[in-house]
């Protein structure tokens, strides 16, 4: 992916070429649908939230600003719909106390089995309150940096360091008994 | 312990860094191209008629600003004679009242209905310049 197919899809658009548009859909739609998965976890309601992202990105086209990347301005402007559209109509998600243990919960290593144990994780993260959830959703689908995750949130580098900090504590503290009890008993 | 908990955070780690990617539908790019032409080819919204809005507004404005002096005016001269009244009770009170309403409202029926004249022939003027201005006939 390359910031100048991008820079020259954009300036022919402007021009009025609109099927150049087409460029800009192919080269982002895996990752502005991927991004939208990870905070709704359905991938109807993903592929109609990335479609709104990008018709909002061809109508506001004129206002990204050079100075920035325009991945950048694009994953910002999916991020502010995103959460939007959550705060809407939110995501179906189970509250940290109500999360399950699995049926497995005694497998045969003493522990739960592998994906058991992520959908866990993963139900615990969508349960989080929306501010640490959404940097934590940010801070793992950006390969684990900060600075991309803060500029998408639009929010200050300390501002998400201290979100996903609490996040994480959180998380800890609810699934320390379910997720690290077998390593536990073995230190022990 | 430490160890423990960095080991937790490690695990969380590797488990919300390694989510499954899921890959657009076939027809998903061609959706999006398709709406993005519905909306380049849908008309630019009509911009707010300014220029044949601005006399109504004026216009407008005006009677604000009179209905507004028309007010202090009127409280200006009920208190002047309510203050004029020496020692006033509260049985004659309700009986001074008609005294010190606006003059416009003495004239009994006679003028109750030249007002309501009033105010519907400025309603009906207001609604037929209205209508005019949104069929774009003026």
């Amino acid at each position: 992916m390359s910031a100048t197919d991008d820079q020259a899809d954009v300036e022919r658009v402007l021009a009025g070429d609109i099927p150049a548009f087409e460029g800009i859909v192919h080269r982002w739609q895996g990752p502005l649908i991927n991004l939208a998965y990870r905070f709704c976890r359905d991938r109807g309601r993903a592929e109609e939230m990335a479609q709104e992202a990008f018709l909002r990105a061809y109508r506001g086209l004129s206002q990204w600003r050079r100075d920035a990347v325009f991945s950048t301005w694009l994953f910002a402007l999916a991020t502010n719909l995103y959460r939007s559209e959550l705060r809407r109509i939110p995501a179906r998600t189970v509250s940290l106390d109500d999360i399950a243990e699995p049926a497995d919960a005694r497998a045969s290593d003493g522990g739960f089995e592998d994906r058991d144990r992520d959908l866990v994780v993963r139900r615990a993260v969508g349960a989080l309150p929306a501010k640490y959830r959404e940097a934590l959703i940010l801070f793992y689908f950006h390969d684990m940096d900060v600075t991309t995750a803060a500029r998408s949130l639009g929010l200050p580098e300390g501002t998400v360091k201290a979100r996903l900090f609490r996040g994480r504590e959180i998380l800890r503290a609810k699934l320390t008994p379910r997720v690290a009890a077998p390593r536990l008993k073995e230190a022990l | 312990m430490r160890r423990l908990i960095e080991d937790d955070e490690n695990q969380i780690n590797r488990i919300l860094s390694r989510e499954d990617e899921i890959l657009p539908s076939s027809g998903f790019a061609v959706s999006v191209m398709d709406a993005v032409r519905r909306e380049a080819a849908a008309p630019p919204p009509i911009p707010f008629p300014w220029k044949r809005a601005v006399p109504g507004l004026v216009v407008a404005g005006l009677a604000a600003v009179l209905a507004l002096v028309a007010g202090v005016v009127a409280i200006g001269q009920l208190g002047r004679t309510s203050t004029s009244a020496q020692f006033p009770s509260f049985l004659s009170l309700p009986l001074s009242l008609p005294s010190l309403m606006p003059i416009n409202f003495h004239g009994g029926m006679e003028s109750a209905a030249s007002w309501t004249v009033l105010a519907l022939l400025v309603t009906f003027v207001s609604v037929k310049l209205s209508m005019r201005l949104a069929s774009g006939r003026v």
